[in-house]
């Protein structure tokens, strides 16, 4: 159990007769970007504020930092850095003076630390609140769960609102983190906002953990789309039968294929002609999700994306 | 930035621009009123109030309006501020948990190292704060104009009183609201119930001792608790004072207890 940053056995919420959990067996290892996926109601936001104390549990057990929240709240929270999934706060404060009082809730934050996490995502702190945008008031969001350097940050949808070039921010803060040793537990409705990051992956579904999957496995077991252009037509029969290659199609100079596992075999064949040009999509990680989880305990019939991938 | 220090001193923090309001306007309603008063000890006035029937006189407090300690016992201390404090601890007392819970701003705070007996009594403590803020600035106007306005014959002390107790009343309604924002999460219900025991309490001092059988109301009152000891007549009521500094104490331990035990709203 030691090394389990976060760990719930299972954990029910009931809200009068709405369901909240529904017995959520969960594993957070320290040390490790857990992505906690599903569709919006399936329990995550329920989850991230029992292991904040906000809520309390119907039945079932959680662990957080080694502590119960309901028992240790404050000196656990000590050691969290969250981010909620709508972060509001009163308008009318300079994000300097927001986070001067955040982190003196904390025992104090190093002024240099705040500023130079604010100039790398470029937020201007002299602002008032009121006057942000929706994506700087998600860095002033972003700036208070890393800026104390946290065990354990949980962060509800964190990149909602933030523009790709920020998203990549974030995603060096979140490797930065883990490289130093810092536990990420993070939620998202969307695979791919997650699969740069996360080190697992769990899904939940109607309040139950209804899969938890390596990243690199699931990468390693992934479908891409490859494209390749010859400088003369190609037969088709020369890639239908190579190993992991699948629902080819050529069409005057360019082969259309999907391809899982080793890209080997392909490569090889196709360097028997002459090659133009070759591109290989990042594999769709949501998409190998549903496919293997189809007929199994996994029915993802109103997930974003999953009538595409089931065929 | 030393106001940004905890949950107490922000709380006083960003309360200061609507407590200089508040604190100015029921300071010169207060001032006002007060400086009508030489115009209503005239004799043609009091004989015009004989005519008025003694239940009306009753239930807006003009039985003894001629006299200084009676004129601002009934208007300034007995109607006009009291029910301005009530209004002022219903909006702020409603907003320190239930308004902040249903915005969503508490979420966040309560996320960071801050327990929520602490942030309770840390926004309470902030309120009791601006309460005797208000009734401090009254004292002090009313202290200036006493002398012009003829009411000099109070005293200091007299008035330091009725302001204190002023003060305490104050409390009860603001520990009111705070307690059912805290306990039902919902702002709305924060400010109907205090201000039906405002409206209740305002009518079972001043009308219930006339209906037969109702008596029993008046005791019940904070109304009545804080006036009962005429403080401006015979200084600070220490009896009255504990009562209302006890019931606002329970206020603040049912707050507590019903606020740990409950779920945050999303």
């Amino acid at each position: 159990m030691a090394d389990l940053a976060i760990s719930t056995e299972q954990l029910t919420k009931r809200y009068g007769r709405r369901r909240g959990l529904a017995g959520l067996d969960l594993g957070v290892q320290t040390g490790e970007v857990y992505g906690f996926l599903g569709p919006n109601g399936a329990g995550k936001t329920t989850t991230i504020r029992i292991l904040l104390d906000l809520i309390r549990p119907t039945s079932g057990a959680i662990t957080v930092l080694g502590g119960e929240p309901r028992r240790l709240g404050v000196a656990l929270r000590r050691r969290i850095g969250y981010l909620p999934g709508d972060f509001t706060v009163d308008g009318r404060q300079s994000a300097d003076e927001l986070l001067t009082y955040l982190g003196n809730l904390r025992g104090g934050v190093p002024r240099a630390r705040i500023q130079a996490l604010a100039a790398r995502l470029d937020l201007d702190l002299r602002a008032r609140i009121r006057s942000l945008s929706k994506g700087n008031r998600q860095k002033v969001g972003l700036l208070q769960a890393f800026m104390h350097e946290p065990e354990l940050l949980v962060l509800d949808e964190p990149t909602s609102g933030l523009d790709p070039l920020l998203q990549q921010t974030f995603v060096a803060m979140v490797r930065e983190a883990r490289g130093a040793g810092q536990t990420v537990f993070m939620s998202s409705h969307v695979m791919s906002e997650v699969q740069q990051t996360a080190d697992r992956v769990g899904i939940v579904r109607e309040g139950r953990l209804v899969a938890v999957e390596r990243v690199e496995e699931l990468r390693e077991r992934a479908v891409r789309r490859v494209e390749i252009h010859f400088a003369e037509p190609v037969p088709p029969s020369e890639f239908a039968a190579l190993p992991g290659v699948t629902d080819v199609a050529v069409t005057d100079h360019t082969l259309h294929c999907r391809l899982s596992g080793r890209a080997d075999a392909l490569v090889k064949a196709a360097a028997r002609h002459t090659v133009v040009s070759l591109l290989s999509e990042e594999p769709d990680l949501e998409e190998l999700f549903f496919t293997y989880y189809r007929g199994t305990d996994y029915r993802g019939t109103d997930y974003r994306g999953t009538d595409d991938a089931a065929r | 930035m030393m106001l940004l220090a905890d949950p107490f001193t922000k709380a006083l923090r960003d309360a200061r621009r609507g407590l200089l309001g508040w604190a100015v306007g029921v300071g010169a309603v207060a001032l006002m009123y007060a400086a009508f008063y030489p115009s209503i000890s005239k004799p043609a006035f009091a004989q015009a109030l004989e005519n008025y029937p003694e239940s009306l006189k009753r239930a807006f407090n003009l039985q003894d309006i001629t006299s200084p300690a009676g004129y601002l016992g009934s208007y300034v201390f007995g109607l006009l501020v009291p029910v301005l404090l009530v209004v002022f601890t219903v909006i702020t007392g409603s907003r320190a948990i239930a308004g902040d819970e249903e915005s969503g701003v508490l979420d966040l705070i309560l996320a960071h190292p801050v327990s929520r007996t602490r942030l309770l009594l840390s926004r309470l403590g902030a309120l009791a704060v601006e309460v005797v803020l208000i009734c401090a600035v009254v004292y002090l106007l009313l202290v200036a104009i006493a002398g012009p306005a003829k009411l000099a014959s109070i005293g200091a002390g007299h008035l330091a009183a009725a302001s204190a107790q002023l003060a305490l009343f104050g409390l009860v309604f603001a520990t009111l609201a705070t307690a059912v924002g805290a306990a039902t999460g919902k702002r709305a219900a924060a400010v109907a119930v205090t201000a039906v025991v405002a409206v209740a309490g305002y009518f079972a001092n001043n009308l219930a001792p006339q209906v037969a059988g109702l008596h029993w109301a008046q005791k019940l009152s904070p109304f009545y608790w804080y006036t009962a000891g005429q403080p401006l007549r015979h200084g600070l009521q220490l009896g009255w004072c504990a009562l209302l500094l006890g019931v606002s104490a329970l206020l603040t331990a049912a707050a507590v207890t019903a606020l740990a035990r409950r779920d945050l709203a999303t």
